[in-house]
């Protein structure tokens, strides 16, 4: 039997290199085994770095939320909307049959919503600032920090806000004077603004501040501040989650400036990517990408984007003149101007002159900006420390303003510049809860009773104008005046007293636990039993009537869980076609071969060999064939990955900073395409060259003859 | 086309000629006094005649307060209801909504000063600015509605017909808003009343032209005003209907109306903020 290999072996090889036709179809496979081996091995490397992205970021390893829910879960939205989830009000229950499943290591609640935050202008913020500073000298309550200043201390932060607000008054009418200077410029002045401007400039104005600060406040804010029109709106995206646990099971999280939410108290950290990109002082955030993108190798010069930075950062200077008082101003001016050599006396054109970088100067002016600029000014438009207030549209269809705490930035190692990673802040479960705003059972019945005691009727849109302007519809009616007392009308008093507390309050595990959610990441002590585990928490969840749905990582980041999956499909039909070619070729081939081969075979047929050697014989042949050249395939194929992965291949943007994993992608041979490179070739050779083979053994010796004959 | 419209224009006389009428008689005591029937197409004179009617009618010269009922439908979700107070003080243009229920709702409100429209929320503390598309309460209803009416002041108008509105004859406005002017929505179609000259719908446009919101005014009440010297009209109801979200939709009732003298220092943020506190 051995020596029969051995010898149909020795026949295979004698005969690979006799046809010109065998190298064809030897270069065919090599070229297949090679795309696939290098393409199968990146798209491994790829998935397994998405997989870290997804399951170190978010997901955990698997996501479960309520069978009930209108949409599935797509952690990272669909089509830019968030996934209708259905509240999940029995965690407790849920965790502890889900810890009790072999290999479950935490489970984290969780809920993602997002949250359009908005700021007043500059003037909106300064006189926010003042109003709270002017509550708090008058014992009106307000945050712990102004009301723990004393008197003295109030009075000069009062002082230096009314500095500031006549500073800003000076630029405003001095704009003002330039656009009345101008033909064109001067229709789009309004009166009403110049005479207000007219009279916040005046001493007297400023010297009634102290006998009515509320109402000189009021006139500010209502014919001032809407002179400046630069609003900021921020879309914040967030989980709300148990910080602790998520801290704990997700470790390539990291803070990246101020720290950690303290255990069991309501705060957020927000992403550092959407703190650096989004609340930034524009001009800063600028100069640091065009400094980026100087160190990769980019210039100025040449580039329309650096050249748009530096114009917009000499014609945006008002950002920063309009968040400086008169000293500060002053402190700038001299400063910019020593620094520049300059004797230009109006800040603006300093800046102007600051920012007008070039390839050459950079380095220098960005230093001195940051030198001499963003200590005087606010480089962040929230600052950790600062409490934020969410605004949300709650399930109840109310809305919900929220304060919370921010305590700092948070980033995951790797994915520091990945906006699908880093698009998504984290929030306490508590204040999550109170802006998702699920429709308690005590708050269902308060507005049944409303309803009930107004007695409305309902209209239906269709039948509308019949109902209520039909047959005996009587429009006017006589009124009689009722009594309407605000005061007896609002019960509950103190409350903003009491949500300020809220920000203090510790809470047990036991109150993060008991309350809603809307989905929970499972972490795997070991990450290849994920099917396992899915099909446990079914079971799970069926016996004890939990409701929920189990889904890997992969299916809860949605279409992006999908995208490797999509490539991999592209891959195989792409190989298919390839080797669907070569089959035919290698078929004909075979055939031509075999034809050739008539006296051959016929002789070997005559002097005894039987017809299951020659079957052995042809197929061995295109094995060989295959495995050598396929071989070859699959050696190039993995030493281009070997080289490829002494280097790593570089991100080429921030959305492929998710896919990578980081900055560089670190392809890795494995045996899976190796594997299944060589089922395929196997295949391919062999279905290709079994009905030639099938041919050779029906030659009988006499029609070898014949031929020869 | 011609005898159409003359015969339209005819039937329209005729029918206001007897709700008149009627009105002589006393058999229709809900037409106020003073209102001359619609005739079929207006000059432009007579449109704006109708709208200062309509503002006339709805300005108080002193102060106003409300009790109003708010209430939004909207498709798989619970109906949000919510209880609230208007105060106007027409003469300075202010407006104020003061939130009294439900619970959660309490102390928060809208104050519009000067062309600003302002929201607070006593939970934060914080007064944000809003817009004129602001929509109340998260609701579908507008600062303009509960507001005084301005029709004359911000809109152009143009005739569009007439139009039977269940039992009612009714006269259509095309209006426009003037240059400059904010308002929730640029174009609005009105349909009156011929007889007494009530707004009993009104559609209005985005700036596209797109229809967004059609409203109905099935009740209409009036109540005597001292500082006016004559009677002060409120729409008692008001159903909106979203055109976009077709399944949503708001009511608005007026429980009670109020006519006495607000204090002096009641429109500031001051005042509102001391009601939650």
């Amino acid at each position: 039997m051995i020596s029969r290999t051995v010898l149909l072996l020795r026949i295979a090889f004698r005969n690979l290199m006799v046809s010109p036709i065998n190298l064809l179809i030897g270069a065919l496979i090599l070229f297949g085994t090679l795309v696939f081996v290098l393409l199968g091995g990146l798209l491994d490397s790829l998935s397994r770095s998405m997989e870290r992205s997804v399951v170190g970021s978010l997901a955990g390893h698997i996501q479960i939320y309520s069978a009930a829910s209108k949409d599935d879960l797509a952690l990272y939205g669909q089509f830019g909307n968030d996934s209708d989830l259905k509240a999940i009000t029995e965690f407790p229950k849920i965790q502890e049959a889900i810890s009790k499943i072999d290999g479950v290591q935490m489970v984290v609640p969780m809920g993602v919503s997002g949250a359009l935050i908005t700021s007043g202008n500059i003037i909106d913020l300064t006189l926010e600032r003042l109003r709270d500073l002017v509550r708090a000298r008058a014992g009106q309550g307000g945050r712990e920090e102004l009301t723990s200043l004393s008197k003295e201390e109030l009075d000069a932060q009062i002082h230096a806000e009314i500095l500031h607000l006549r500073q800003i008054i000076k630029v405003l009418r001095g704009d003002a004077d330039r656009a009345m200077a101008d033909m064109l410029s001067a229709r789009a002045v309004d009166p009403h603004n110049l005479e207000a401007l007219h009279r916040v400039e005046k001493d007297e104005f400023w010297d009634g501040f102290e006998a009515d600060p509320l109402g000189t406040l009021e006139f500010l804010e209502n014919r001032i501040a809407p002179i400046v029109t630069d609003t900021t709106l921020i879309f914040l995206r967030y989980v709300g989650t148990d910080l602790d646990k998520f801290q704990h099971s997700f470790d390539r999280m990291k803070v990246m400036k101020g720290q950690a939410v303290p255990a069991g108290q309501r705060g957020m950290l927000i992403s550092d990517l959407i703190h650096e990109e989004q609340m930034k002082l524009k001009t800063a955030r600028r100069l640091d990408k065009i400094k980026d993108a100087l160190a990769n190798g980019r210039v100025i010069a040449t580039d329309d984007e650096l050249k748009r930075f530096v114009k917009e950062n000499r014609s945006q200077t008002r950002d920063i003149v309009l968040q400086l008082d008169a000293l500060k101003t002053a402190e700038m001016v001299k400063a910019l101007q020593d620094a520049l050599g300059s004797k230009e006396t109006e800040l603006d054109h300093l800046l102007s002159a600051l920012l007008d970088t070039t390839d050459e100067n950079f380095q220098k002016r960005y230093d001195l900006f940051y030198a001499l600029v963003t200590p005087r000014v606010r480089l962040y438009r929230v600052n950790v420390g600062d409490v934020l207030t969410i605004k949300a549209f709650t399930r109840s269809g109310y809305v919900r303003n929220v304060n919370v705490k921010v305590y700092g930035t948070f980033a995951f190692s790797g994915l520091e510049k990945s906006m699908l990673a880093g698009s998504t802040s984290l929030m306490d479960l508590m204040s999550f809860r109170d802006l998702y705003g699920y429709l308690t059972a005590d708050k269902a019945e308060e507005l049944k009773e409303i309803q009930k005691d107004t007695g409305a009727k309902t209209v239906s849109r269709e039948n509308a104008e019949a109902e209520l302007f039909g047959e005996g519809a009587e429009v006017v009616a006589e009124a009689t005046p009722g009594i309407i007392d605000p005061d007896t009308a609002i019960t509950s008093t103190g409350r903003r007293l009491r949500e300020d507390d809220l920000i203090k309050r510790v809470y047990s595990q036991k109150e993060l636990d008991d309350g809603v959610m809307l989905n929970a990441a499972v972490m795997l002590k070991d990450a290849r039993q994920i099917d396992r585990v899915i099909k446990e928490i079914q079971r799970v969840s069926d016996e004890q009537n939990l409701g929920l749905k189990a889904v890997s990582w992969q299916k809860a980041s949605g279409l992006l869980g999908q995208i490797i999956n999509v490539f991999r499909v592209l891959l195989f039909v792409a190989v298919a076609i390839i080797f669907f070619i070569a089959m035919i070729i290698i078929n004909n081939a075979m055939m031509m071969a075999t034809i050739q081969r008539t006296q051959v075979i016929g002789t070997m047929r005559a002097i005894g060999a039987q017809r299951g050697l020659i079957l052995a014989m042809v197929l061995i042949e295109s094995v060989v064939l295959g495995v050598l050249f396929g071989g070859i395939g699959m050696l190039t194929g993995s030493g281009v990955l070997g080289a490829m992965a002494m280097k790593g291949i570089a991100a080429p943007n921030d959305v492929m900073y998710f896919f990578f994993s980081g900055p560089r992608l670190i392809p890795t041979v494995t045996t899976g395409p190796l594997v299944i490179a060589l089922v395929i070739i196997l295949f391919v050779t062999v279905a290709s060259t079994f009905i030639p083979a099938w041919m050779a053994t029906r030659i009988s010796p006499l029609r070898a003859m014949q031929a020869d004959e | 086309m011609r005898i159409l419209s003359t015969v339209l224009v005819s039937s329209l006389v005729l029918l206001s000629s007897f709700a008149v009428a009627q009105e002589k008689e006393g058999q229709k005591p809900d037409a106020p006094k003073g209102a001359p029937p619609i005739p079929g197409a207006l000059s432009k004179d007579e449109m704006l005649k109708l709208l200062q009617e309509q503002d006339d009618r709805q300005r108080n010269g002193g102060d106003y307060k409300a009790l109003a009922y708010l209430e939004q439908k909207e498709k798989d979700k619970a109906d949000v209801v919510r209880e609230l107070i208007i105060f106007r003080r027409d003469a300075d243009d202010k407006l104020m909504l003061l939130f009294t229920k439900p619970k959660s709702e309490e102390g928060k409100g809208y104050l519009r000063l000067d062309k600003n429209l302002w929201s607070y929320d006593p939970g934060t503390g914080k007064w944000e600015r809003a817009t004129e598309r602001e929509r109340i309460g998260g609701t579908n209803s507008r600062r303009s509605d509960f507001d005084e009416s301005r029709l004359a002041e911000e809109f152009e108008p143009k005739f569009c017909g007439t139009e039977k509105l269940g039992k009612f004859e009714t006269v259509c406005l095309e209006l426009t808003v003037k240059p400059g002017i904010d308002v929730a929505y640029p174009v609005i179609k009105l349909w009156l009343d011929t007889v007494n000259h009530n707004q009993l719908k009104r559609q209005e446009f985005a700036l596209s032209g797109r229809l967004m919101r059609t409203a109905y005014y099935p009740k209409w009440q009036k109540l005597f005003s001292e500082s006016k010297k004559s009677d002060v009209w409120f729409p008692g109801e008001m159903r909106f209907f979203d055109e976009v979200e077709k399944s949503n939709s708001t009511l608005v009732l007026m429980k009670s109306v109020d006519l006495s003298n607000l204090e002096n220092n009641m429109f500031t943020k001051a005042w509102l903020e001391s009601k939650s506190r």
